[in-house]
């Protein structure tokens, strides 16, 4: 099956500024696929490209099989989409603001958009003007999850959801996951991504620094170890691959590469362990790692 | 919503989702704009009656309202007078007030364009809207379809409106016609200035730099030539006038602004396919990375947010002083009675005085009005929270409105008189028509008072309320005496208390009591704003 997104050598400048440099995303039919990155690394930018709201100055893009600049208006029949900031009209209700989205999307799931509307405990009565950042947020991912569509474009879709908003977030794209739709998703919520994605991709400055599936990233990246033992650990800093040990009176931790895990164990063995944490790498790390790299490489 | 649900047909066309657009700014603007249809049309027996009562007495009435109308003072304020052969009283109502219907027509068109294309990319809905099934260009279409049929509406309005104040039936369809089509042209303009800048404030501003070109080039070319010179057939709002209602109508003229509103929508959509949402022409440039050392205090900061405004502002008023002043030479003393024996120049300088400072009321409103934007933005929130008090945000804010105020008049006075020195080789003009343009800082700072007081006591209607002050008083001021308005209602208008000429008249009774009403106001919005909540985004 052909992806859903293809974007390759991506540039986008604003006049001087170099918001694109160069970057490579896929996202295959049927993922869903996090869009991760620090700010003003370009997620922003590059889903507007892909919605067709601006301009590539050069690379190619290519979304569900179209150009989204010149074949904008067909593919936003098959796309939804959620921007971080949602600003609606002020005199309309929310009820109004998600009927007349949905509408400009070719039609609205009613029966859909009335359980989303409870799942999300949303007042569509109220006027927008009077609407809290969050509830303006559920606006927005109403009448887009409510569509029925191929993708779903969702930039930081829940910043300023509660924790139990966030809940129900999951649990509905997980749904529109099963449905077989693809979602890509934006996010700084590493937790959010962790569970949902099946991909990641990681833009820095622009670029994509790192993309693959969570399993293989973490394989190519540190374990973090916490361990509590009998004597006190020597030695750890002469072991290859091992960073960032920090030894107390009877406790250490340190993070190892991938392939030497194996030793860094055995290591530890040999001052009799009481207690053992390990931890995967998560994406804090993941992208720690990547400044830490560049900053070395500078 | 009362549309109905429409599943827009398949295929990809630019305009797709037009008509749900249009229906959305209908629904937006279900009282704005029957507000304004019906306030333009609402105006035409009024004037029709301001008109009777000045002519309709005795043919010598109308003789010499003839000559009032004819003397090139009246003919750069309101001309050209065609059909001067035989006055009647529908005549001398086009003669007079024409233009003011033509230039209210454009700015609803001004206004509404813009709300509907910058302002919404701006507040960030557009990219709400272009991700759904939206062509790019239909919004600018659905904008400009909504200004079309309020034109329509207008038009159809204007006539009945005119038929019954006595126009024959051709001349009336064409009066309504002749709005409707400059109308339209500024519908145009704003598109095209829609495109050009990121706020919709610097796209209103453009487009009303446009207007005022317009009328300007239709009162020089007035000057030039009774029925209207060459300059005259450079403004759009001069072909409406061409149309000679109730003088030999003819249609054609109305063929040149069908043209050029034409060839505006046409760039409108040129640009508007090219560019990223959101962008202007030119793309922003980085500014400094620090704060200056002088932004310190509140009273720095709000003058800090106002110096694009005011720099911008103060630019067109230097441009305009000097080419309305450059007009005094051009005045001939002439017989009119209501100026009789004065200087005619200064009378006109006088009157350019007392316009300069309705525009900076405009200015003023702006400028308070800013406050409220800034606390539903949550903008005054993060200030606030620190150590700055109420009273010190607000206090600070109006302060630097109130400087604004000083420096606009200022600049707009010496421009004036330099401008007026220039064309009569009076060089002491600069110094006094200066001193008379800040002789009227004391209603400017009313008109400030009065959105300054609303913020505190009714925040939700601040806006409309303050506008409807400045549009009524600025209104009662001009036509007042026009209009035979009773005495208490003029007496009521803000800009009623300090005289327009002689130039160098003072008036110190006033000026003490409206600065004094204009603390009182002050006083009064800060008490409320210190006892209500303060709304946020
Ligand atoms: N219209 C614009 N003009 C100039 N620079 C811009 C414009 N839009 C974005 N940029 C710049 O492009 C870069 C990428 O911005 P973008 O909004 O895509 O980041 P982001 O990854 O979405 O960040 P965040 O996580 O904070 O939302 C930033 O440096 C930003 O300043
Ligand atoms: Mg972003």
């Amino acid at each position: 099956m052909t992806p859903a997104i293809t974007v390759s050598g991506l540039v986008k400048t604003f006049g001087p500024a170099r918001a694109l440099d160069g970057l490579d995303l896929t996202v295959n039919t049927g993922e869903v696929h996090g869009f991760l990155g620090p700010n003003g690394a370009g997620k922003s930018t590059t889903i507007r490209i892909l919605l067709g709201l601006v301009r590539a100055t050069s690379g190619t893009v290519r979304l569900l099989g179209g150009d989204p600049w010149a074949d904008a208006v067909a593919l936003h029949r098959r796309l939804a989409y959620v921007p971080g900031d949602v600003e609606l009209w002020p005199n309309l209700t929310g009820g109004e603001v998600i009927d007349v989205l949905g509408r400009l999307r070719g039609g609205i799931d009613e029966r859909r958009k009335r359980e989303l509307i409870e799942r999300f405990e949303l007042d569509p009565r109220k006027k927008a003007r009077t609407y809290s950042k969050g509830n303006r947020q559920k606006v927005a991912l109403v009448s887009a999850l409510a569509a029925d569509v191929e993708l779903l474009i969702l930039d930081e879709p829940t910043s300023g959801l509660d924790p139990l908003m966030e809940a129900v977030f999951q649990q509905v794209v997980a749904e529109v996951k099963a449905a077989g739709r693809t979602v890509l998703l934006s996010s700084h919520i590493l937790a959010q991504v962790e569970t949902l994605a099946d991909r990641i991709t990681i833009v820095r400055d622009g670029r994509a620094v790192e993309s693959g599936t969570l399993a293989r990233l973490r394989h190519l990246t540190r374990t973090t170890i916490a361990a509590e033992t009998a004597s006190p650990v020597t030695g750890l800093d002469r072991l290859p691959g091992v960073h960032r040990a920090r030894a107390g009176a009877g406790s250490v931790s340190f993070s190892v590469d991938a392939e030497h895990l194996d030793a860094a164990v055995r290591h530890l063995t040999t001052f009799g362990i009481r207690s053992l944490v390990s931890h995967p790498p998560t994406l804090e790390e993941l992208m720690l790692r990547h400044y830490e790299t560049e900053e070395a490489a500078a | 919503m009362t549309a109905t649900s429409s599943r827009p047909r398949d295929g990809g066309g630019p305009l797709t989702g037009t008509g749900a657009m249009v229906r959305l700014a209908l629904r937006r603007d279900r009282l704005r704009l029957p507000i304004w249809v019906l306030v333009v049309v609402a105006l035409v027996p009024r004037f029709y009656y301001a008109a009777t009562s000045a002519v309709v007495p005795t043919p010598q009435a109308l003789a010499d309202a003839t000559r009032l109308i004819r003397a090139s003072f009246m003919r750069v304020l309101a001309g050209p007078f065609f059909g001067a052969e035989a006055v009647t009283t529908q005549k001398y109502f086009l003669a007079a007030y024409w233009v003011e219907f033509l230039l209210a027509a454009a700015l609803m068109n001004i206004l509404l364009v813009t709300r509907h294309t910058r302002a919404e990319e701006q507040s960030g809905r557009a990219e709400l809207v272009r991700a759904a099934v939206v062509g790019r260009p239909a919004q600018l279409t659905a904008a400009l379809v909504v200004a079309a049929a309020g034109n329509a509406v207008l038009a159809l309005l204007a006539a009945v409106a005119a038929g019954a104040i006595g126009f024959t039936a051709g001349g009336a369809l064409l009066f309504g016609a002749s709005l409707a089509a400059a109308g339209m042209v500024f519908a145009a303009v704003a598109a095209v200035t829609a495109q050009l800048t990121e706020h919709p404030r610097g796209a209103t501003g453009l487009a009303g730099a446009v207007l005022f070109v317009a009328w300007l080039l239709r009162g020089a070319g007035s000057l030039q030539a009774e029925q209207g010179g060459p300059l005259f057939w450079l403004s759009p709002i001069g072909w409406s006038q061409q149309t000679r209602v109730l003088a030999g109508d003819r249609w054609w003229p109305l063929g040149l602004s069908v043209l050029l509103a034409a060839l505006l929508v046409a760039a409108a959509y040129a640009l508007a396919g090219r560019r990223d949402l959101g962008a202007a022409l030119v793309a922003a440039r980085p500014g400094t990375a620090c704060a200056p050392v002088w932004l310190r205090s509140p009273l720095a900061l709000a003058l800090r947010l106002r110096r694009a405004a005011i720099v911008s502002w103060a630019a067109a008023f230097l441009a305009v002083g000097l080419v309305l002043g450059g007009m005094t030479g051009a005045m001939s003393v002439t017989d009119l009675p209501i100026f009789a024996g004065a200087d005619f120049g200064r009378a006109w300088l006088g009157l350019m005085v007392f316009t300069g400072s309705l525009y900076t009321g405009v200015h003023a409103v702006l400028s308070v009005l800013r406050l409220r934007a800034e606390e539903v933005r949550g903008l005054a929130g993060p200030v606030l929270a620190g150590p700055t008090s109420r009273r010190a945000w607000f206090g600070s804010s109006l302060l630097a409105s109130a400087l604004a105020v000083v420096a606009l008049l200022t600049v707009y006075g010496v421009a004036l008189g330099a401008g007026a020195a220039l064309s009569t080789g009076d060089g002491r003009l600069v110094a006094e028509v200066a001193w008379a343009s800040l002789r009227r800082v004391p209603e400017v700072l009313v008109l400030l008072a009065v959105p300054a007081a609303l913020l505190g006591l009714a925040p939700r209607a601040a806006g409309a309320a303050a506008w409807a002050v400045l549009g009524c008083s600025g209104f009662v001021a001009v036509l007042g005496a026009y209009l035979r308005l009773p005495g208490p209602l003029v007496n009521a208008s803000v800009l009623s208390h300090l005289p327009w000429h002689p130039l160098e008249a003072a008036a110190p009774v006033a000026t003490v009591v409206l600065l004094g009403l204009a603390a009182a106001l002050t006083g009064l919005g800060l008490y409320g704003l210190r006892r209500r909540d303060l709304s946020t985004g």
